[in-house]
């Protein structure tokens, strides 16, 4: 399982697009690392996120591969990941952060 | 990125005191590493399963690019301590804080994998020069 932290400001996302998420970042693991993904949405309650001191509208998605990943192969996965985020929220580039880790040492 | 997550016993910091908290942490962030504010994400929860509380009342995660100085790392921790402590009222001692750092080229921000620290104003000025569609 690729473990894929998924957080997201509460009352943004409708339970509709979630579950459209959820499935993409499932397909996304599975296409690129062969295995489902482990996910752990957090909302952040209302009048609790905060980005650049203001009232935040960010999502962050943070996911950790089974396999080290190549510079190139990594931006162009967070370049898929991220633009299919904002396509599916309706939010900026500029509103997205994703991160793509690679395995814990061992 | 960076990424500061502040997860607290239930009630232990008012929505008063949150926005407070949260321009001490961008303010504070910023003055120690020179980064924009628009890279500061600053979010509170209570009573979720990560970071663990671990018997304190507030436990503030930073998730910081790497190549940050242990020194920077003590000065930002000291201080954001002391925001949650004047702020929400709650002791020093029961507020934990740790930083993790994350490879600046493992981080996609803006539509850009985010510049290595000290990178920011080139990297700012091309993505402003075409700012990040979708």
């Amino acid at each position: 399982m690729i473990a894929c932290n998924c957080i997201v400001q509460a009352g943004q996302i409708s339970a509709e697009t979630e579950a459209s998420l959820r499935t993409f970042v499932n397909d996304f693991a599975e296409r690129h690392f062969g295995t489902p993904a482990e996910i752990s949405w957090m909302a952040i309650p209302e009048k609790s996120g905060f980005t650049a001191a203001r009232p935040s509208t960010s999502s962050i998605i943070s996911m950790r591969a089974n396999m080290p990943v190549s510079q190139a192969d990594r931006e162009t996965l967070l370049r898929e990941l991220c633009s299919v985020w904002a396509r599916e929220t309706g939010r900026s580039l500029d509103e997205i952060v994703g991160v793509l880790s690679d395995p814990m040492p061992n | 990125m960076p990424l500061y997550l502040c997860n607290t016993a239930k009630g232990a910091i008012s929505d008063a005191a949150k926005p407070k908290i949260a321009a001490d942490i961008t303010r504070i962030h910023c003055d120690v590493t020179g980064a924009p504010a628009k890279f500061v994400h600053a979010f509170f929860v209570e009573e979720a399963a990560a970071p663990p509380i671990d018997g304190n009342t507030a436990v503030l995660f930073g998730s910081i690019r790497a190549g940050r100085t242990d020194a920077q790392k003590a000065r930002i921790i000291s201080e954001m301590r002391q925001s949650i402590h004047t702020h929400a009222g709650i002791e020093l001692d029961e507020i934990a804080m740790l930083t993790t750092d994350v490879p600046a080229a493992w981080a996609f921000e803006g539509g850009d994998i985010m510049p290595e620290p000290g990178e920011e104003a080139a990297w700012l000025a091309r993505h402003e020069a075409a700012p990040a569609a979708e």
